[in-house]
C-alpha cells in the first residue's frame, strides 16, 4: 500500500493529464522571437518577451502585500549539435526589480541593464503590466557557422527575507554591517527556521522557461 | 511638492529595450545572477593580503592619501582625500565627494559608485547592482555563500572583537541525530587572529555535550574538539594544524550524508551510519596550488573504542530496538593519510557542471590492537604483537555536464578498500547497498558476511569496494499551486505548491567482496565477474530540496524501492 502510493507520487508529474498540470502556469508565457541581425546576413538575435505575469494574482498580491517581485532572466544561446547533446555557447543575465510604493500608491520597476540601473514609476497595474511586456532584444550572435538557438528562463519570485534587507538597504543608498555580519544566536536560529518555513510553506517562486526556433549560420 | 514632482509616473513606453552584452563600461552579464568571473574577481581583490580592507562605513578625508588597493565590504566608501590605486565595493556603495580623487579602476558589486561633482575619477568604472553571494568566514577571508538547504538546521553562531581577535561563539547539533550520541550539541569559541597581512591564526575549542548518556557507561556524555590552525593566504595558500578530540566518529562516509541519516534517524528510527568512540590527537599541513585544488597530509594517534547503541527518541518506531552498533578492534591506531581533492563544481550542493574528485591513501598502524572476533572466511587473525598495520585507498569521482538548457548528466565512481599490509580492522571494512549507493537493493546488500550471517548490527566486513552510478536530469515544468484563502484579506492568502522539478532517471552499479586467495575471494590484482555485480535502475522527482526516488534492482527479485533524500545524490 505504502509503496503504491509513492510509486504514484513519482510518476504523477508524467501521468497527469496536461490540461491538469497546466492551471494558472500557462496564463504567464515567455516568448522568445528571432530578429534579423544587421551585421551578420543570416544571423538572428533574440528578442525575449514575458506576457501576462500580472494575469497571475500571486504577482499582484505579494506587490500588495508589500513584497518585491524580481523577475532574474538568464538567455542562453546553444549551439544545436543533430545528436544528443548540445553545446553552451554563451549567457546573459539580467535583472528586473518591481516594487509597489504604498505612499504613492505607484509601482517602482528598476531594471539592471549592463551593470547600471533604470528606475521608473507606472500609477497602475495595466501601465506596469506593459511595462514589463516590454520586449528585451539581446544583441549577442553566434560568432561561428553551424545551427543554433536561444534558450530563455524566467524565475520569477518574492526576494527572500535576506534579499529584501539586502535590497532595502542598497536602495535607500545605506549601508553598514548586515545582519549575518552580526548574527544574535536568536536571530540565526530565527533566519533559518523562517528559511525553512518559507522554502516549505510556499513563497511564491515561479519559473518558466521559452526556446526560439533553431536557425542556421553560414 | 518635491514628493510629488519626484513622484511623476513615466507613462511613456519602451518598444524595444536592447541589451548589448559587449558594449564597453560593463561586463557582459549585467545584473542579477552576478556572473562568476565577477565574483572570482572580487574574492580575488579581497583576499589579496596586500590589499587595504574596510568592513562597514568608511571615509578618506579631505587631505588624506590612501595608496595601494582598497577593498570594502558592506559598507559606503566615502573618498574626500586620494585613493591612489584601484577601489572594489562589496555590496555596498562608492561616493566620491568633493575634491575627492581615485587614479585606479572601481568595480562595485551590490551598490552604485556615485561621483558627486567636484569628484575626480581618472579610471575605469563597474556597477553591478547585484548583491555579490559572499560572506566573510571566520578567517576574515570572503567566500562564496552556498545556498540554504534543509540540512542546515538548527546552527547559530555569534562574533565579536576582542583587539585583534575575532572571537565566535557558535552552537549546533553537529549536523545529525544518531544512536550512540543522540544530539551532538557542539558549543564553544573561536579565536580569529591576523599575525600577518597574509597570515591566520584560528583555535577551536568546541565541547561536546551527547543529549542520550550511554547505557553501558563507555563513554563520557561530554567530549570536545580542538584544533589550532595556521593558515597563508598567499597566491599558493598553505598551511598547518594540530588538533586533539574526543569524538563519536562515523565510519562507511559512502552510506548518505550525516545530515541525512539524522533526519532518518529521529524520524524513522534508522541510522544509516556505524560508529566508535574516538580519542586522540594529530597534525596535518596542506597547500592549495589553486582554489579548487588541495593535496593534505596528515597524522594522528587515535585510541578507537566500541560503543554501544543507545535507545534515543524517535518521533515513529519509538518502540522499536535501534540496529546494534557494531564491535571494533579497539586499540591505539597511528594513521597517516594524504587527501588530494579538485573541485571544479559550479555548486556544491546543486552541481550542473564540473569535476568532483577526492582520493585519500591511509596507513594505520596499532601496537595494542584487540581485534574483534570475525568469521574465520571473512579475516584470519590479526597480529597483535604490536605489528599490525593496514593501507586503505579511497575514491571519489564526479562529473556534471548539462547537455541542453533543460537536462544534466552525471557520473560518479567510487570505490574504497584495502591496497596493503594486515587485512583493515572492522572500522575500514566496506560494503554496498542502500539508499546512497545502490537504493534499489538493501542496505548492505553485500556486505561479505559469510555463510552463517546473523549479526544483528550488519557489519561491513568486505575488503574492497566499487560502484558507478550515472543520472540523468531533466526539467519538469509542474505548475502544481494552490491558492488557500484566509479570510476576505487578499494580502493574508498563501499560495503553496511546486512549480518545477527535475525528472531523474539513473542507474547504478556496485559490488564488494574479500580479497585474497581462497574460496568466496578475489584475488588483489582482480575485479570480480561482473555477473556478480549488483545493478538497478530508478527514477525519481527533485524538486531541489527534497527529493523521492523509486529503484528497482535488475539483478536480483528485491521488491521496488521508495527512498527520499534531502540532497542531491551526488
Amino acid at each position: 500500500m505504502l509503496r503504491s502510493a509513492a510509486i504514484a507520487i513519482i510518476l504523477a508529474p508524467l501521468l497527469l493529464p496536461d490540461a491538469l498540470r497546466a492551471q494558472g502556469g500557462d496564463a504567464v508565457r515567455l516568448e522568445v522571437s528571432l530578429v534579423a541581425d544587421a551585421s551578420r546576413q543570416t544571423g538572428r538575435i533574440p528578442d525575449v518577451r514575458v506576457r501576462g505575469l500580472l494575469d497571475d494574482d500571486r504577482w499582484t498580491s505579494s506587490l500588495r502585500s508589500g513584497l518585491p517581485l524580481r523577475l532574474h532572466y538568464r538567455l542562453e544561446l546553444w549551439r544545436s549539435r543533430g545528436s544528443w547533446f548540445d553545446a553552451l555557447s554563451r549567457t546573459v543575465e539580467w535583472d528586473v526589480v518591481v516594487r509597489r510604493e504604498p505612499l504613492l500608491d505607484q509601482y517602482s520597476v528598476t531594471t539592471v541593464l549592463l551593470g547600471r540601473t533604470r528606475h521608473r514609476r507606472y500609477p497602475d497595474l495595466g501601465a506596469l503590466d506593459d511595462a514589463l511586456s516590454t520586449p528585451y532584444r539581446i544583441t549577442i550572435r553566434p560568432e561561428d557557422k553551424g545551427e543554433f538557438y536561444y534558450a530563455v528562463t524566467l524565475q520569477v519570485s518574492t526576494l527572500s527575507d535576506a534579499d529584501l534587507d539586502e535590497m532595502d538597504r542598497f536602495l535607500r543608498g545605506e549601508t553598514g554591517p548586515g545582519p549575518e555580519e552580526d548574527p544574535g544566536v536568536g536571530d540565526a536560529v530565527g533566519r533559518t527556521a523562517r528559511r525553512l518555513l518559507l522554502r516549505v510553506a510556499g513563497l511564491p517562486l515561479m519559473r518558466i522557461e521559452g526556446k526560439s526556433p533553431k536557425f542556421r549560420v553560414r | 511638492m518635491l514628493l510629488l514632482l519626484a513622484a511623476v509616473p513615466l507613462r511613456a513606453q519602451d518598444s524595444v529595450i536592447v541589451i548589448d552584452p559587449d558594449a564597453p563600461f560593463a561586463d557582459s552579464t549585467p545584473g542579477g545572477g552576478l556572473p562568476r568571473s565577477v565574483i572570482d574577481e572580487v574574492l580575488r581583490a579581497w583576499n589579496d593580503s596586500t590589499a587595504v580592507r574596510l568592513i562597514g562605513q568608511a571615509e578618506i578625508p579631505a587631505g588624506n592619501t590612501v595608496t595601494g588597493h582598497v577593498a570594502v565590504f558592506r559598507g559606503i566608501l566615502r573618498v574626500a582625500g586620494t585613493i591612489n590605486g584601484a577601489v572594489t565595493v562589496i555590496n555596498g556603495n562608492a561616493v566620491l565627494l568633493p575634491g575627492g580623487r581615485i587614479t585606479g579602476d572601481v568595480l562595485v558589486v551590490g551598490g552604485r559608485l556615485v561621483i558627486q561633482e567636484g569628484g575626480t575619477h581618472e579610471g575605469d568604472a563597474r556597477e553591478y547592482w547585484d548583491i555579490a553571494p559572499v560572506y566573510r568566514d571566520r578567517d576574515g577571508q570572503l567566500a562564496v555563500r552556498e545556498p540554504h538547504q534543509l540540512t542546515d538546521l538548527g546552527t547559530a553562531e555569534a562574533s565579536f572583537n576582542l583587539g585583534d581577535v575575532r572571537a565566535t561563539l557558535h552552537a549546533s547539533t553537529g549536523g545529525t541525530y544518531n544512536r550512540i550520541e543522540g544530539f551532538p550539541l557542539s558549543l564553544g569559541p573561536e579565536f580569529a587572529w591576523r599575525p600577518g597581512p597574509s597570515d591566520r591564526l584560528r583555535l577551536d575549542l568546541t565541547g561536546i555535550v551527547r543529549t542520550t548518556t550511554d547505557q553501558a557507561g563507555i563513554r563520557s556524555d561530554f567530549g570536545y574538539r580542538t584544533r589550532l590552525e595556521w593558515r597563508n593566504l598567499g597566491e599558493i595558500g598553505f598551511g598547518a594544524g594540530i588538533e586533539a578530540y574526543s569524538v563519536v566518529t562515523p565510519f562507511e562516509e559512502q552510506n548518505l550524508s550525516l545530515a541525512e541519516s539524522g533526519w532518518s534517524s529521529i524520524l524513522l528510527q534508522r541510522d544509516y551510519h556505524d560508529y566508535y568512540d574516538n580519542q586522540g590527537f594529530g597534525g596535518f599541513w596542506f597547500v592549495e596550488p589553486a582554489r579548487q585544488f588541495k593535496v593534505q597530509l596528515s597524522l594522528r594517534r587515535d585510541r578507537e573504542r566500541t560503543v554501544r547503541a543507545n535507545d534515543p527518541w524517535s518521533l515513529f518506531r519509538n518502540t522499536s530496538n535501534w540496529r546494534s552498533n557494531p564491535l571494533i578492534d579497539d586499540g591505539h591506531f597511528v594513521t597517516g593519510g594524504i587527501d588530494v581533492t579538485l573541485d571544479t563544481r559550479d555548486s556544491r550542493s546543486l552541481p550542473s557542471r564540473g569535476w568532483y574528485v577526492r582520493a585519500r591513501l591511509e596507513t594505520g598502524s596499532s601496537d595494542d590492537v584487540a581485534p574483534a572476533e570475525l568469521p574465520s572466511e571473512v579475516r584470519g587473525p590479526i597480529p597483535t604483537d604490536g605489528s599490525y598495520g593496514y593501507s586503505l585507498l579511497s575514491l571519489d569521482a564526479r562529473r556534471n555536464i548539462r547537455l541542453s538548457p533543460e537536462s544534466r548528466l552525471g557520473f560518479r565512481v567510487y570505490g574504497a578498500g584495502w591496497i596493503g599490509g594486515d587485512p583493515l580492522p572492522v572500522q575500514r571494512r566496506q560494503s554496498v547497498g542502500g539508499l546512497d549507493i545502490l537504493p534499489g537493493h538493501d542496505f548492505r546488500a553485500v556486505r561479505c558476511g559469510g555463510e552463517d550471517d546473523s549479526d544483528p548490527s550488519s557489519t561491513s566486513l568486505c575488503d574492497r569496494m566499487v560502484a558507478a552510478q550515472v543520472e540523468f536530469r531533466t526539467r519538469l515544468s509542474l505548475g502544481w499551486r494552490y491558492r488557500l484563502r484566509e479570510g476576505e484579506r487578499p494580502d493574508l492568502d498563501r499560495i503553496i505548491g511546486i512549480e518545477s522539478a527535475d525528472l531523474v532517471v539513473f542507474a547504478n552499479t556496485g559490488n564488494a567482496w574479500l580479497t585474497g586467495e581462497g574460496p568466496g575471494r578475489v584475488p588483489t590484482n582482480r575485479l570480480p565477474s561482473l555477473d556478480l555485480w549488483k545493478a538497478d535502475l530508478g527514477v525519481g522527482v527533485d524538486v531541489g530540496f527534497v527529493a523521492a526516488y523509486l529503484a528497482k534492482s535488475v539483478t536480483n527479485g528485491e521488491p521496488i524501492k521508495f527512498t527520499v533524500r534531502l540532497q542531491r545524490r551526488f
